[in-house]
Order: structure tokens, then sequence, then C-alpha cells
């Protein structure tokens, strides 16, 4: 008797299922009814007098019974642009050829031509649409319309059956990137079980993706859904996976791409996908979306983007098959912007033209003591002197900011301090004893490079395509510790390309258009580095090895030549270089990632966020928060040869580097418009430095001469040896990311600069500045604070600053009264010399330890 | 920045409820503002313990497997060494006559007789990241658990770490790896307070406690920068964590959970003290440090690390055993009795390890070799079903028998009695590929958690 039943309901459900409307579907689509309006105007007359515009042009064309076409209305209203796909009214004359729903998305009826209108606060505007071929089942292509499901609900994501091994049994390509095997997958393996031909809502896949079966995934189509709908037809079609004939995609389209929009706003998409034979789909409805920052707006799978309470800019990725789009949205705040002063500086244009379009009046220019520490501090790595402070807040020249950057770029303490920045992402290591002579002097060869300002293409050239031996060619250090081609390949991606091959090596970038080929591909260009003992121990000599230039993707079995990122393969001689090609085509001035990845690593230095961040990962789904200004600095950089002190100087005598940090009423909450200067921790190096130079501390590091600076330090092996600069964050140089370094704070940190013995005896030596202050009898203690926080701070002390200081002083030094001592304070018998040198270490200890001195404002 | 909720994401796709974390801020305390933490430290009552925590008892340098938990009576003289097996209280398993307070209460305990896939070389990492030491690594390197659960759900409470590690800097510096941090950076390492400047620094010894309140008001009236200024919480932390350094230099939570002199005298006898001396290259043979890991654990952490005596016996193997066995049955029985009187067996776990086992043949020196072929695993608490042998080995002692268990499949179980799926459960390594926990084709062991 079940048996008997069983096969009649699902077959009464097929039919359901199949013609007639889901409940989502009939309640958006009914219920503003066939006809709303007849104009009787024509397309022509109403766009000349209305505001409104459909995102795209032309007549719509659809194909066949189950053709969706997502329909985008904008209202212009002044400059703005208002999205009012969901709020105006449709109407479709003739009808029964189409229908629309309320949120704009046309579904098929019948053949024949129509023409749609849309109405807006009394604006009416009109647009024709064809349909053929509405009673035919027209083939379903598996590549590019079942595989996308399975993308936009999860199923093939890396958690779950995109998994390497599967889950629980079943496994699909990582975001169908693999569709010929996906379709294996799903129809052959496990002896056909997944899928049931005779009644395919009974076949497996759908019981469990829609949760009638157990399913650890829990319920994820529902079969109301136009994407169950589409499986099942493929079910009945028998399984297609499409012919040889079908295009395949070469790239998404998303209307509109950006939008200036408000806060609670919404906006509707439109994703088009594009075939090789210049047809195209609207796949609005099987495309996948993801927001970016939820903070700023949220996004739904029908493509209808939400902003949320927050200003600025975001941006919502799109992905359809292995094709990625971006929509950006910028929600302004709106306050008049009127205090923005003329500059003709190219960051300046670029940054104060995004603020006026925010609306979002930035800090005021920041002090000369706030300026000379912070740009002392980003250019040089130290703190200002007393000296250079004194003499640079006397100074009366209007040029004097412009005239001090470029007196720290010129002073080798510039190249010191970015020296070990690239030494650590080029990962400059020492893991054996032997390796002292190369560590140091690659480290030598990039302080020099730096302080000569080598044009930055010619420095890249000469260490990617490095050969030799490190006594007469240090960069070749770098193949030492950077060992293997896959390694080698990846680190000149992510440092000088901002391109993480990474995933690409064993399946396709799932949020970038690199393929495994693009990966092997630009493996070989590091095929040949060969390698033989050097003139010492644990050296060796790079050369290039003679033969054919090739890596072999291990998923086609292919030995792929050379190729570009984005380039065409290469064929070269057996004797040449494969890594000359590369440095060839890196430094090229038309490569689109060389020089906006060297200029977004500079910009986020100073400003302590990239234009894209972060900064190492351009990638297209993580877009910049300036285009233009990311274009613009790279074009200048390129223009000026290569030039990065010219760069740092381009960026430092901004007024934008140069504002305050302190928030007026509106921007406190900015934190990528550069509106304001966004304090940071200073890094390891810098503290410790600044620690010493306020105390009149050395320190001592093994094998380096007495009182070398942290920040001059050649290679990682110090990070080790120092408890300082490992609790601070001071890389390990374990990778080419320069994320690598902390600069978050935790309680050991805290726990080291308030109580370890290493500060204390900083304070508190014969030598410190606690007892040079005292020793030095002709300085009131007016004159002693103030020289502390000229030195701390590179400013003078406010009166009620002084006040508090000389009150504690005056307290301390005040012998206490014994009944007030603990029995413990009593025993400790303190000498005259004492008494006057620790409130001195008090007060150093207590300004070493405000945010003030600690962070970089 | 508060946030508390349950994970979210397709990283999860089974729909499981999971319990949600506590997380406050990436900074562990980023968010609250400082009266809020101090107001919710007041609070805060210890009492039953609202999280999950794992203790692991790492037996640095390779204890004997044979001679421990896996007696081989029926082996030939040169294999079978001088001890011999006790009943315990659950019927068919026997241990080493040197374990007699575990004997008693074996049913709270679980051993693996049949541990493989140890590297050869004297570290730890197999048993602090369940990864090969020798096998490819992200830059950075793997992340202990402890630092993982860190990275995972933050501090449970204000002023205490989640991730700390009991042991002291030895000579040979891999038997005193509390567990790194790997690609997760410093801000998830563990807190040391016995290596480097971590124990140091929490003692006030420089100056008096008059002294640092003096620098504190002093701080205070200079340190009037506005830490609203700072967006990414760093400021805020600061001040967080210079407030809580205070707290550890005066007294609270973190330096009361380290001080014993807290402790009930009769617990603190149970536990015994063993001594402070480093043996020889590794680390010491502290009984209290027990203590200590069960008085972290209730104070808030997640993961306590410590390293007890030095096991690598090329000589002497059984004059040792006698003097470190049964200091070992001390330390463990009187963790895991007390984690049982206290209702907090069902939420911590107890691991007892080394990096390998021993060899079965005994050398001239009366002592056994490396043997990574095989080793053993001592397993409490956090709510497996105890009063089990799982595997076991071949005669000899020298290969697994039946039910060889590897490394991910502990890390995978001891996941899974934290509230963690670990191999559904991401991390993202420094090239911001995300890293599964513990690759999927390690299951929990079902006889544990089954």
């Amino acid at each position: 008797m079940k048996l008997l039943i069983f096969p009649l309901c699902s077959l009464l459900l097929v039919l359901t299922v199949e013609q007639g409307t889901s409940e989502e579907n009939s309640t958006e689509e009914t219920s503003k009814g066939q006809s709303l309006i007849a104009t009787g105007s024509s397309p022509e007359e109403t766009s000349r007098v209305t505001p409104l515009r459909w995102s795209s042009d032309g007549d719509i064309t659809m194909k066949g019974p189950h053709d969706l076409h997502q329909l985008v209305l904008t209202s212009h209203e002044g400059d703005g642009k208002k999205d009012v796909t969901a709020i105006a009214g449709f109407s479709v004359e003739p009808s029964g050829i189409v229908t629309v729903s309320p949120t704009g998305l046309i579904r098929v009826i019948g053949n024949g031509s129509a023409t749609i209108t849309a109405e807006f606060a009394g604006s009416l505007l009109s647009r024709a649409v064809k349909v053929n071929q509405a009673d035919e089942q027209l083939p379903i292509s598996f590549p590019n319309e079942i595989v996308p499901i399975f993308t936009r609900h999860g199923c093939n994501g890396g958690g779950c059956h995109g998994k390497a091994e599967g889950q629980n049994g079943f496994k699909l390509s990582l975001l169908g990137y693999e569709p010929q095997d996906d379709h294996g997958y799903l129809v052959q393996e496990g002896l056909g079980r997944r899928i049931f031909r005779a009644s395919p809502t009974h076949s497996l896949i759908l019981l469990k993706a829609s949760g009638e079966l157990p399913h650890q995934g829990g319920s994820r189509l529902a079969r109301s859904s136009d994407d169950y709908k589409t499986i099942v037809r493929w079910i009945r079609q028998g399984l297609p996976y499409g012919s040889d004939g079908d295009s395949p995609v070469t790239r998404i389209s998303i209307e509109p791409r950006e939008r200036l929009t408000r806060a609670k706003a919404v906006q509707q998409l439109r994703v088009v996908a594009h075939f090789s034979d210049g047809s195209s789909k609207d796949v609005t409805r099987i495309a996948q979306y993801e927001a970016n920052d939820e903070e700023m707006a949220i996004v739904s799978d029908r493509g209808l983007v939400a902003m949320q309470e927050r200003t600025g800019s975001t941006s919502v990725m799109i992905r359809f098959q292995e094709h990625v789009g971006v929509f950006r949205a910028t929600i302004p705040l709106g306050v008049p912007v009127d205090n923005l002063p003329s500059s003709d500086n190219l960051v300046d244009q670029h940054i104060f033209t995004k603020l006026r379009t925010l609306g979002l009046p930035p800090s005021s220019l920041s002090d000369d003591s706030t300026f000379l520490r912070r740009a002392t501090i980003d250019i040089a790595g130290r703190l200002p002197t007393l000296d250079e402070t004194d003499k640079f807040l006397a100074d009366t020249d209007p040029e004097k900011r412009t005239l001090k950057i470029d007196q720290l770029l010129a002073s080798t303490d510039y190249a010191d301090y970015f020296a070990g920045k690239w030494a650590a992402i080029l990962r400059n290591k020492r893991t054996s004893a032997h390796h002292a002579r190369g560590s140091f002097a690659f480290h030598s060869w990039i302080r020099n490079s730096l302080h000569h300002n080598v044009p930055y293409n010619s420095f890249v050239r000469q260490f990617v395509a490095a050969s030799g031996e490190v006594g007469n060619n240090p960069p070749v250090i770098w193949y030492r510790t950077v060992k293997d081609s896959k390694e080698q390949l990846q680190d000149v991606a992510q440092i000088f390309l901002g391109q993480r091959l990474q995933c690409a090596q064993c399946h396709h970038h799932p949020y970038e258009k690199w393929s495994q080929d693009d990966y092997y591909g630009f493996e070989a260009f590091f095929s040949k580095v060969g390698r033989k003992p050097g003139a010492q121990p644990g050296e060796e000599v790079i050369f290039n090895k003679i033969g054919v230039a090739s890596a072999k993707n291990p998923r086609s079995g292919r030995a792929l030549p050379p190729k570009p990122l984005g380039g065409k393969e290469l064929r070269l001689a057996q004797h040449h270089d494969p890594r000359d090609s590369l440095a060839d085509w890196m430094t090229n001035e038309d490569n689109p990632f060389f020089a906006r990845m060297l200029v977004n690593r500079y910009w986020k230095h100073f400003f302590g966020r990239g234009i894209v961040d972060p900064e190492d990962d351009m990638r297209v789904t993580n877009p910049p928060t300036h285009p233009e200004l990311l274009d613009a600095l790279a074009q200048s950089f390129v223009e000026s040869g290569y030039d990065l002190k010219g760069l740092v100087r381009t960026i430092c005598n901004s007024t934008t580097y140069q504002l305050s940090s302190d928030p007026n009423e509106f921007n406190l909450d900015d934190r990528q418009n550069y509106s304001r200067f966004y304090p940071r921790r200073l890094p390891a190096e810098i503290l410790l430095d600044g620690i010493n130079t306020v105390t009149n501390a050395k320190e001592k590091f093994s094998g380096q001469p007495q009182g070398i600076r942290a920040v001059q330090l050649p290679d990682d092996q110090f990070t080790k040896e120092s408890y300082f600069l490992s609790v601070f964050g001071r890389p390990d140089m374990n990778s080419a990311c320069e994320c690598e370094r902390a600069d978050d704070v935790n309680l050991a940190q805290a726990l080291h600069l308030v109580n370890s013995t290493n500060i204390r005896n900083k304070l508190a030596s014969d030598n410190a500045r606690a007892a040079l202050l005292v020793k030095n009898t002709e300085f009131s203690d007016e004159a002693r604070i103030s020289e502390l926080y000229r030195r701390a701070f590179s400013r003078t002390p406010g009166p009620e600053e002084l006040n508090v200081g000389i009150r504690y002083l005056n307290r301390k030094r005040t012998p206490a009264d014994p009944s007030t001592l603990s029995e413990e304070a009593k025993k400790k018998q303190r000498s005259p010399e004492a008494i006057a040198r620790e409130p001195y270490e008090d007060l150093i200890w207590a300004l070493l330890n405000t945010k003030e001195f600690l962070f970089n404002h | 920045m508060l946030t508390i909720a349950a994970q979210k994401g397709q990283a999860f796709c089974d729909g499981m409820t999971r319990r949600g974390f506590l997380k406050i801020g990436t900074l562990g305390l980023g968010g609250a503002s400082l009266p809020q933490i101090l107001r919710a430290e007041s609070k805060t009552q210890l009492k039953p313990l609202d999280h999950k925590a794992v203790i692991m008892i790492f037996l640095a340098g390779g204890p004997p497997h044979q001679d421990m938990w896996d007696l081989k009576t029926e082996a030939p003289s040169e294999v079978r060494g001088e001890f011999n097996p006790i009943k315990t209280n659950v019927p068919g398993i026997e241990i080493c006559e040197l374990f007699p307070q575990m004997a008693t209460m074996m049913d709270k305990f679980s051993i693996i007789r049949s541990m493989v896939g140890a590297g050869g070389g004297h570290d730890a990492v197999q048993c602090l990241t369940g990864r090969k030491p020798q096998g490819p690594q992200p830059p950075g390197g793997w992340p202990s658990i402890g630092s993982v659960l860190s990275k995972l759900s933050g501090q449970t409470r204000p002023g205490v770490p989640s991730f700390l590690g009991l042991s002291p800097k030895c000579k040979h510096d891999q038997w005193g790896d509390p567990g790194q941090s790997g690609f997760l950076g410093p801000s998830h390492a563990a807190f040391s307070p016995f290596r480097g400047g971590g124990k140091k620094d929490m003692v006030l010894k420089d100056i008096s406690i008059e002294r640092l309140a003096d620098r504190k008001a002093l701080l205070n009236s200079f340190d009037n920068f506005r830490r609203e200024v700072d967006h990414s919480g760093a400021m805020e932390g600061l001040d967080t964590f210079t407030e809580q350094a205070f707290g550890v230099l005066t007294s609270s939570r973190l330096a009361r959970a380290l001080d014993l002199s807290k402790e009930d005298p009769k617990v603190i006898e149970r536990y015994g003290k063993g001594t402070e001396k480093l043996t020889a290259d590794g680390p010491w043979k502290r009984l209290d440090q027990f203590l200590m890991a069960r008085r972290l654990v209730e104070a808030g952490a997640r993961c306590v690390t410590l390293g007890f005596s030095r096991w690598d016996w090329h000589g002497g193997n059984f004059k040792r055993a006698r003097e470190d066995f049964p200091l070992l049955d001390q330390g463990i029985t009187a963790l895991v009795e007390d984690l049982h009187n206290r209702g907090m067996d069902k939420d911590v776990s107890v691991i007892v390890w080394g990096e390998f086992g021993r060899t079965p043949k005994i050398n001239k020196d009366a002592g056994r070799d490396h043997w990574p072929k095989v080793s053993t695993a001592l397993l409490a608490g956090g709510g497996m079903n105890h009063g089990q042998v799982i595997g076991s080995t071949t005669r000899d002692g020298g290969e697994a028998n039946s039910r060889p268990v590897e490394f991910p499949e502990v890390f995978s179980t001891l996941y899974h009695c934290l509230g963690v799926d670990a191999r559904r459960t991401t991390v993202n390594d420094l090239s911001g590929r995300p890293r599964f926990l513990v690759e999927s084709e390690h299951a929990p062991i079902p006889e544990l958690v089954g």
C-alpha cells in the first residue's frame, strides 16, 4: 500500500513544484496585480521628462520559460541617485508575456513583446521586453546553472563538501572550480545513489539539501526556491553536463558598480554573466554575495544591499563561478566641510575630495611637537633628540616641516629603520652560526640601497634575479632562507605584487581570478635556480641552471612554461635566466601590481592602514578605499623613476599626514578616510630605543657594537635574545607579511614596563637620567621636568603638569612622618642621594608608562 | 566590541549548536571600559566553573611507557623491567606497582597504550600542537592548543590570561616549552610566569608597594592622553593591562591563583611539594604546580601546560623511576581527585604524556633509549568515559598491537571536550589561509567521547 502511494504523491509534488508558483513568489507577484498604469506615452517621451533611469540600456530579451531578469531603477534627484527598484510601481502591457515582482524581478509567462513601465513619484519610465522560446525546455548547463547553486548555498565551501576529503563521504570541488569533477561526484559516484531520475524530488541530493532527510548542514534549499526547481529540471532533463558548444563565462558585470548613498538606504544589484560568444545572461539570483564590513552594509542572497548606520565606504563582493566583482557604496556623513586648506599635494587632493564627498570635516593640523615626533618616528625610527626638539620648536621658518622631512630622509637613521622593515619581510634569518656573515651582509646591502635611494625597480631586480654568492652579491641570501621555489613565487608575489597566491597551489583562488595554471606558470620563473656550495660553510652560490624553465600543475599534469600573472606564456632560451624575464615584467611601468603594491605598503607605514588593507592582499575582492589616490600615487612613483624617498616626501608633506589625531565632533568614528591621524603603539625596537634615550641607558646585543640601537639590528636573532623585543612583538622574520609584527598590547608587556628589573635598572643606574638630572644642580626642578617632557614627548609641559611634577618631588623629599610608615619602609635606610634621585626615577617611570609616550600619535 | 555570541558564518556547515564564546573585544578586554572591567571582576564568582579547560602535563624526555602503565610481564627479562603490576579498582586493568594511588582511582583515568606517530626528536611539538615537528609548517609555525583557545575564545575573565605555561626555562629549551603561539603571534602566546621576564615581572621586589602606589598615582595624573582617539583598541587595552599589571603586583586573581598560601593546608598537603630544583637540563619536579594549574583554571584559564621532571633515562631507568613515579602518582591523583571533589571533572580535561616512548630492550646502563614507534598517554576529566585502556602493544611493548592512536586524534578529543569541533573550526595563518585545528581524518576518539 505504502509503495503504491509513495510514487503518486511524489508525482504530484513534482507537478506542483514545477508548474505552480511558490508561496514566496506568488505573494511577491500577485500583490500588485497585473495592470497598474497604462500611460500611453512612448518610452522616449517619458525618459526625457523623468529623473528615472534603468541600470542598463536597451531592450530586454529573455529566453525560455525560466529566464529571470532583475530590474534596477534609479531616481536621479539633483546630484544624488536613489535606488527606487523596490518602491516603484511596475506595470506590464500587454499582459501574458512577463510579470514584474515588486522587487523588480521579471519572470516569463509567454512568448511575445511587452512594455514594462515603472512609476515613481509621478515619473514614468518604460522599457521593451521580448520573450522567445517560452514554451520550450531549454537544456540546462551544469557548470553555468547548477554548480553556482552549490556555491551560493555554501555546499561546496571549504568547511563542508568542498574540503579536500569532502564531508561524510560526499565531495564537491571547492567553490565549484572543477565542474567536470562535480558532475561525476553527483551523477556517477556512489553508484548514482545521489540522484533518483524516476522521481527527481526523491533524489538524495535534494532530500538532504532541503532538510527532508537528516543533513548535518541543515536545510539549505527551500522546496519552493528557484534553485531547488532548477535542480529538479536538470534531473528531469537527464543530468546533462552541457554541450561542447556551450560558451564559457568570460566575465561578470555588476550594476551599479558604485553608488553614493545614505545610511539605512538600500540598493538592488544586478549581476550579468558575459559569455565568450558575446551573449549574456542575468545571474542576479544565482550569484553569491558577501559584504566586506557588516557594520556598514549587509547584503541578501538576492543582491539587495542594505546600508547600516555607519558612514564611510564599503563594498560587497559578488562571485559567480570563478569570476568575482565588487559593488562599492559610499555613505556620506553630510556635514559641510569648509576647513580644508588648498593643497597641491597629490595625497591631499584625493583625500580632501573624498572628505568633501563624505561630508566629513577633518581634524586640525597637528602642532609642531606632534609633527616632529611623528615624522621622526615614522621616517627615522626614533624619537627626536632634545636638541632637535628645541631647535625645531624655536625655528620660525614656515618651511621648517618640509626641511625636517628632507633632513630625516638624508640621515642614516632613515636607512636603518627601513632596512629593518625590509629585512623582516625578506626574511633575513640566521638559523645557524654560519649564517651571520650572510645576514649581516644582506641587511647592510638593503640599508645601503635605501640610503643611496637606489630606484625601487632596480633594488627589486637585483634581488629577485640575484645570482652569485654572498661575498660579491649579498641579495642571494634571500634564496638561503626562502629555499623552495613555491615559497619563492609566493613571497615575490606577496611582497612585490600584493598577490597572495598560496591558495592557488591546490585549487583555484577563492577570491581572485588566479587558477592553478597561473600559480605553476609563475613558479616556473624559479624553476632553474641552481645552488652549489659557497666560499664558506653554510653558504651557497646561486646560479641559473641551463634547461627549459617549467613547473608542473599537479592537477592537469601539464608542465607549464613561465607565465606572468595575467600575461602570456613565455618561451625562453635554455641559457636564459627566467628570473630576468620576471624582473622585466615586474618592473615594466605598465605592470598593474608593482608600483601600486609599493605605494600601498609605504602608505600603510605612515598611516597605519593601507589604501588596500591588508596592504599586501590587493585582490579584486579587497578594494581600495581611495582607488584614484592609489593609482595617482603609483603613477607618480613610476614617473619619479621609482624614487622611494620622493614617495616619503609626498606623503609626509601632505596636510593629511600632518593632521592631528584629536578628533572633532564628527570624525571620532573615522577609520579609513584619514580625516585625522590614527595613533598606533610604537614598534618594539623604537620603544626600546626611546626608553633608552629618555633614561640614558644603553642596550647590549651579542656580537653587536655597544650602544647599537634596536632599530639597527640586522636579523631575527635578537628577537630571541631580548625579552623586551619579543614581548613587544618584533617579528621572527618567518613570513613575507608585515602582519607578523604584533602591534597590540598585552599583560606581559604592561608588567614588563611597570615592574621589570630591566626597566628598573635603566631608571636607577648611576648613569641614568635621574642621576644626571640631580647631579646638575644648576637646573631648577621646572627646567628638569621640562627637559624630561621634551625628551619623551617633544613638547614642554603645561602648567598643571609642571605643578603635578613639582608637588610630587617636594612631597617625596619631605621626610615622611615615621608614624605613617610601614615597618618595612622604616627598615630601609635611604641615602641622601637616593632621596634626591628616587622622585625623578618615579617621574620618568610615569612618563614612560603614559599613552602619550607609548604611542605614535 | 563586546560580543557575546556563538560563532557564525559558513565555516560551520553542520548547524551544530555550540557553546557561545564569551569574547570581549580583540584584545580580550579592549571593548569594555575600565570601570566596567573592574566591576566585572568584583562581581565574578569563581564557582561553579563556567568554562572548559585543559591541563597538559608534559613528561619531558619521553617516559618509559612499558614501566608505567603497560607492564610486559611476559616479555623476556632484557625487556621486562624490574617492576610488578598491581590490580586497580577497574577489573582487568593493571599498572605499575609504583602508582598505588592511581590504582585506587583507575575508574577516573583512561590509558592510551598505543600512541603512534611521534617524531624522533626531543621536542614537545606533537604534544602541544598535534602536528608533526618534522612535517611542513605554515610560516610562523603551528600554534599550540593554548594559543588556539586564546585566539578562538579570548579571556574568560579580566586579569587572567587564557593560556598559561608553568614550565620553567630549561637548558634544553624545548623541555620547558609552554606551547608556541606559531602563526597566531605573540598576542596569543602563553603567559609563562616561570620563564624569561614573566615571573620576575610579576613580583614586586625592587621597589616598595608604597612607592608603586605613588608611581601609579603620578601616572594617573600625567596620563591624560585621550584614549578614545585610538580605534584599534590598543590604547584602551593598554590602560586595562596597565591596571591589571598593578593588580598582579598588589593582589589580583592571577597572583592569588599562583599564591598557594590561600589554599586549604590539607589540600596543599595532598598535592605535596616536590622540588623546585631543575632536573639537569629538564623541568623541575614541583608538585605544587599541579595545584597551581587547578587554581589557574578555576580563576579562568583555558589551558595550562606544565612540565614535570626529565624522563630521558638512557641510564638508571629503574632507579629514577623509583624516585619519579611516586611523585607523579601523587601529583596527578591529587589533581584529578581535587577536580572531582570540586565538580570540575566534567569541564577540565587532563592529559599526561611525553614526546615518545622508550626502547623495549634495556641497555647496558640499565636505561632505555628513544622509541618513537609507540608511547603512552593518560587522560582524565573532561567528561570523557574513563576506567578503560585504549589500544595495546606487542609482547615486548615495541609496537602498537591494536588500535593505534595518532596525536591529532587526541587533540580532536581534547577540543571536543573543550566544546570545539576541531575538524570544522579554522584559524587563519599569516597568509590569510584558513587552517583547520585538526585535519578532518582525525575524529575524536570514540571510546572516550562516544
